[in-house]
């Protein structure tokens, strides 16, 4: 097991993940131990990559780094802040599956949100939000509802939500998993432009190993539950990738790295007797 | 635009003429007497007979299901706001509602009758408040409460206090659940105020002039009576349509599932 992850958590640290485990419905009939104990360091910048098998705490992971979950041992910190001191300063933006746009709101007031309940002023927010239609390419569709864009639009225009308050930190679960193959691979180069522009550190959860590798500059591989991180693999792809790095020897060679290392993480859960979905 | 809505006006009309048509021709052609079937001309005769009185009798129904109507709505989402806020109030009085929604409660105009003086309109009103009480309330504690989940994180992850999640989640949310209660109690509020004029009270108003015309046998001047009745209930349902596409016309996303589940549009009134 690989726990490179836990080399001297200093205070400027993105997340700091200690100890933590999980158990949903504790001590009642139906008790699932979603999560083992977890340790991990995420550095300011850095973009990982959750990957594991279905059901294996991924989301549960990130909703705990995001305080939407208190976890059942150990802490998180973010920012060097406790994970609800974090999330009250909203330090934190957050994508799911599901864009979640709100239905009533057009897609300008729909990236201003987090911007109202912060109390920024119209003037202020007005700037703002045209500026993340900007980087995300939506500036003609200020005006839209939700329902007239195409499902990548929406989903850009999640991510430019989650950016709006420009949050250091962004935790997105499965965003581009309802995307056919063609926009799914232009969203994540998007990504990364994006956030590379805005110096935002990413936990991505993901069920795809080329999205992981791609992304990434470290994926953590998971067990089936109770999930645990069995190996994290670092991936040099240099700063300036883009789709040619697909192509990249590298790039199939830490695919493969992936791809065994959920196996072996397989095999450990099938030695230890645990369900294998 | 133009040519769509005639597009939707026009089949029903023509249908409507020739079924007027062949209605008249049928009284006519087997000498049908008027007190089964009165035909078509001698109805509009009375209708312009009667003008006066008509829009009399079609006003007072109209202002009790109009009032019944404000009352029920109003009332109905102050207590939706409870139903969402108390769990407890949710589970004993949604399946209460629900339950009183399959019986005919307008039975209960009689009681009302007695409980109140004869030359009060109160207590058609008070049947009116009820039956829409029970729609508004229902269908509005669904859209408060039925949020969507990841709409509530995202308010989570935002730190967003209760009453910023009631002002920019749950109420949004509810307004075309309004609209939808808004759109069934608009009808059935004509037809309560019309049908609690057949149990009595002051005789001023289209149900009561239907009855009293038809047992003397006055059989087109009862269905004068009742095209002021259907003209009534078509001006209530047509307003709240109205209303919902000038209010909301952000949410189509509701509106066309509304519309695909072959909701009442003025253009196909088939359901
Ligand atoms: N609110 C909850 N209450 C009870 N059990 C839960 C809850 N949330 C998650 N679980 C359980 O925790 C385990 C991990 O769930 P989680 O959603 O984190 O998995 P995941 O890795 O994200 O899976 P997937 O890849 O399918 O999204 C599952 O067995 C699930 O049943
Ligand atoms: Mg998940």
């Amino acid at each position: 097991m690989n726990n490179s992850a836990v080399v001297n958590p200093v205070p400027s640290d993105a997340v700091v993940v200690d100890g933590v485990s999980m158990v949903f419905n504790e001590g009642q009939q139906n008790q699932v131990e979603a999560l083992g104990s977890i340790d991990l360091v995420i550095r300011p910048g850095d973009f990982v990559s959750l990957i594991g098998p279905s059901g294996c705490g991924k989301s549960t992971l990130l909703r705990l780094i995001a305080n939407l979950l208190d976890p059942t041992a150990g802490s998180v910190l973010v920012n060097g802040k406790s994970a609800s001191q974090a999330r009250v300063e909203q330090d934190y933006g957050m994508a799911f599956q599901q864009s979640g746009l709100f239905e009533w709101r057009n897609v300008q007031k729909n990236i201003e949100l987090p911007l109202e309940l912060k109390g920024w002023s119209k003037a202020r927010r007005r700037e703002r939000s045209a500026e993340m239609l900007e980087l995300v390419k939506l500036s003609d569709f200020a005006a839209h509802m939700p329902w007239q864009l195409s499902g990548g639009m929406q989903q850009r225009v999640a991510i430019a939500r989650a950016l709006a308050a420009h949050p250091p930190l962004l935790l997105m679960d499965e965003p581009f998993g309802a995307l056919d193959e063609m926009t799914r691979e232009h969203m994540q180069a998007e990504l990364l432009r994006i956030c590379a522009a805005a110096e935002t550190t990413v936990v991505f959860v993901t069920h795809s190993i080329p999205e992981a590798v791609y992304l990434s500059n470290r994926v953590v591989v998971m067990s089936p539950r109770p999930g645990r991180i069995t190996e994290i693999i670092d991936v040099d792809l240099g700063d300036d990738r883009d789709e040619d790095s697909r192509e990249d020897d590298e790039f199939y060679a830490r695919i493969t790295d992936v791809r065994e290392a959920l196996r072996g993480a397989d095999r450990v859960a099938g030695a230890r007797g645990i369900e294998d979905r | 635009m133009f040519r769509k809505i005639v597009a939707a006006v026009l089949p029903p009309i023509v249908v409507g003429a020739l079924f007027l048509g062949l209605w008249e021709l049928i009284v006519k052609a087997f000498d049908i007497k008027p007190f089964l079937l009165p035909a078509p001309s001698a109805i509009w005769a009375e209708l312009i007979d009667r003008s006066d009185d008509i829009i009399d009798a079609t006003l007072n129904t109209g202002t009790n299901a109009l009032v019944g109507l404000l009352f029920g709505v109003v009332f109905g989402v102050a207590m939706s706001f409870v139903l969402m806020r108390f769990q407890v109030a949710n589970e004993l009085i949604t399946p209460l509602a629900v339950a009183l929604n399959a019986i005919p409660i307008i039975v209960l105009v009689p009681v009302f009758n007695n409980m109140f003086s004869s030359t009060t309109e109160v207590p058609r009103r008070l049947m009116v408040t009820l039956i829409v009480f029970f729609i508004v309330m229902v269908n509005v504690a669904k859209g408060l409460r039925q949020v969507s989940p990841t709409h509530l994180e995202l308010m989570r992850s935002y730190a967003a206090s209760p009453t910023s999640i009631l002002v920019k989640t749950r109420i949004p949310n509810a307004v075309p659940y309004l609209f939808t209660a808004l759109k069934i109690s608009a009808p059935a509020a004509v037809i309560t105020a019309f049908v609690a004029e057949y149990f009595g009270g002051r005789q001023n108003g289209l149900g009561y002039s239907i009855t009293s015309n038809a047992a003397a046998s006055r059989n087109a001047a009862s269905w004068a009576y009742v095209i002021g009745a259907c003209t009534l209930g078509l001006i209530f349902y047509l307003v709240s349509i109205g209303l919902e596409k000038t209010l909301s016309p952000s949410d189509g996303s509701t509106q066309a599932r509304q519309q695909q589940s072959g909701g009442l549009t003025p253009g196909g009134v088939t359901t």
